[in-house]
């Protein structure tokens, strides 16, 4: 009886102020997409770290006029460097530079053609055993005889890095301000239901309803609205998910590693939990003032 | 005991000290803002006193935790001046929704509402409108509500103020019928011709003080 009692209060008080519920239900979905979009962008930053970091390369380039005897002198210094894990370091010779220049430009035949193995430099290909110490690494080889320079790839991806954790700041940001505006509304909300029912709540306390009896109706229906609105908000992320990042950003997939679905799936746990905590928290401490016993 | 409101000049109820005993009838009596209805919020614990205490049922109201209210609501009815029946339920709704709010099944409230409807005189009128019913008739699904839990304590605000002479002495042989269950009755008004038709315990208070508290009294 009472689980009854309490939805079908619920349900009607939702109803009966469908514009404030409409409205408090999109705010908070606005804002939850915000903390989902947020959230996936941290975890997909991390998996990216991960993912290319486990594959950066410190390329030291030679130059043209190096002797066999640097060349060899320099191998045996990486080889015996403590920084450097030796068994991945490839030596990279001009043969193998035009190899992979075919592959990566293999789009552009002329200028394949265009260039021969001795426009290209040969290099070392070094593994860091932490790709932290580029600094180091880079003071101990630069400016020996032989080596035309040092490049850490790490370098290009750190501004990739930056751009997304500025976005993803952003986007928490907005998610705060919406959030605000949301919470303002479900505080809102609550006031005007409690107002359209005072008569019956003055009876039920009157009578001796229990607090959580002539609360949880209204708290409830603050919830339902954080759990509305980080449904809609998943279905925002998903669409996201398939217009951006399946099509026409699909380019950029070349660069992002691919969102994880299992990502979104935590993302939509996260929204939820979010959602009905924020609302209901919201909810009871608008009616600790508006409803005194 | 003493009750002085925030921004109030002067206490509601000034160094007040009654004992009350068990299935008692007792008037309070007094000018507006004598304090009468001071007395009533202070047994619902709806304010507390500024110093002093109060003791309902055995139970200290005044260091009451705020959870243990409701339960403690339970042991007493109420009736105001204005009947503060739900406009949107008929009688029985009315009566039944102060059973379902703390708990009752729809069970009990079939076999116990008309009960009381029916000791109230409102049988067969339990599926009218408060709008349908007369005054008498609303402030009589009122005491319906109040008593249908059975309480040890029915505070009465005024109940006979918006009613005419006779309808009024008709709750009043209704409030007489439920004291004589045994069931204390606390009844603030200035209705003079009820006091004196009733003749029981009345305790005049004007200005925050008791000025008269006379066994089997009159309006005076």
């Amino acid at each position: 009886m009472r689980a009854k009692y309490v939805l079908s209060e619920v349900l009607v008080g939702l109803w009966r102020n469908v514009t404030m519920t409409v409205a408090m239900i999109i705010t908070m979905a606005v804002s939850l997409t915000m903390v989902g979009a947020s959230y996936i962008m941290y975890r997909q930053v991390g998996q990216m770290e991960e993912y290319y970091y486990a594959k950066l390369e410190v390329s030291i380039f030679l130059s043209p006029t190096v002797t066999e005897e640097q060349r060899l002198n320099l191998r045996s210094q990486l080889d015996g460097d403590p920084l450097v894990r030796a068994q991945d370091t490839v030596h990279e010779t001009r043969e193998m530079a035009l190899e992979n220049f075919k592959r990566i430009f293999s789009d552009a035949p002329d200028l394949v053609s265009a260039v021969t193995a001795q426009d290209l430099p040969e290099s070392y290909r070094v593994k860091l055993k932490d790709p932290q110490q580029f600094e180091q690494v880079f003071n101990r080889y630069n400016g020996q005889p032989g080596i035309d320079q040092i490049v850490d790839q790490r370098r290009l991806l750190d501004k990739i890095f930056k751009i997304l954790g500025a976005v993803q700041k952003l986007a928490l940001v907005a998610a705060t301000v919406m959030a605000l505006a949301a919470l303002m509304l479900v505080g809102n909300t609550i006031q005007v239901a409690a107002f359209n029912k005072r008569r019956e709540v003055a009876v039920m306390k009157l009578v001796g309803a229990s607090n959580w009896f002539i609360q949880s109706p209204f708290v409830l229906e603050a919830v339902f609205a954080g759990l509305f609105g980080s449904i809609l908000a998943f279905l925002a992320l998903v669409a996201a998910q398939f217009l951006l990042f399946q099509g026409s950003l699909q380019s950029l997939t070349e660069l992002l590693t691919p969102v994880n679905w299992s990502t979104v799936w935590e993302a939509f746990g996260l929204m939820t939990g979010v959602g009905a905590l924020v609302s209901a928290v919201t909810a009871w401490v608008t009616l600790r003032f508006y409803l005194r016993v | 005991m003493t009750k002085t409101y925030p921004k109030a000049s002067r206490p509601s109820l000034d160094d007040v000290s009654v004992a009350i005993e068990k299935g008692e009838f007792v008037f309070f009596i007094g000018p507006s803002g004598s304090g009468k209805s001071t007395i009533i919020k202070l047994l619902l614990h709806e304010v507390a006193p500024s110093s002093g205490r109060v003791v309902v049922n055995g139970k200290d109201v005044t260091t009451m935790r705020s959870w243990r209210v409701p339960s403690f609501r339970r042991t007493i009815g109420c009736v105001f001046q204005d009947f503060r029946l739900l406009p949107n339920r008929t009688a029985y709704e009315n009566v039944a929704f102060a059973l379902e709010v703390i708990g009752k099944t729809k069970a009990v409230a079939r076999r116990v509402v008309p009960e009381v409807l029916e000791l109230v005189g409102l049988g067969g009128k339990e599926h009218r409108y408060p709008h349908e019913l007369s005054g008498g008739e609303q402030q009589r699904v009122a005491v319906a509500r109040a008593f249908v839990n059975r309480p040890l304590i029915l505070l009465a605000d005024e109940p006979t103020g918006n009613l005419d002479p006779d309808t009024s002495v008709e709750i009043m042989r209704l409030l007489d019928r439920i004291n004589r269950t045994g069931t204390t009755v606390v009844m603030v008004t200035h209705d003079s011709n009820i006091v004196n038709q009733m003749r029981r315990r009345v305790i005049e208070i004007d200005t925050g003080r008791i000025v008269r508290d006379q066994a089997r009294g009159v309006y005076g």
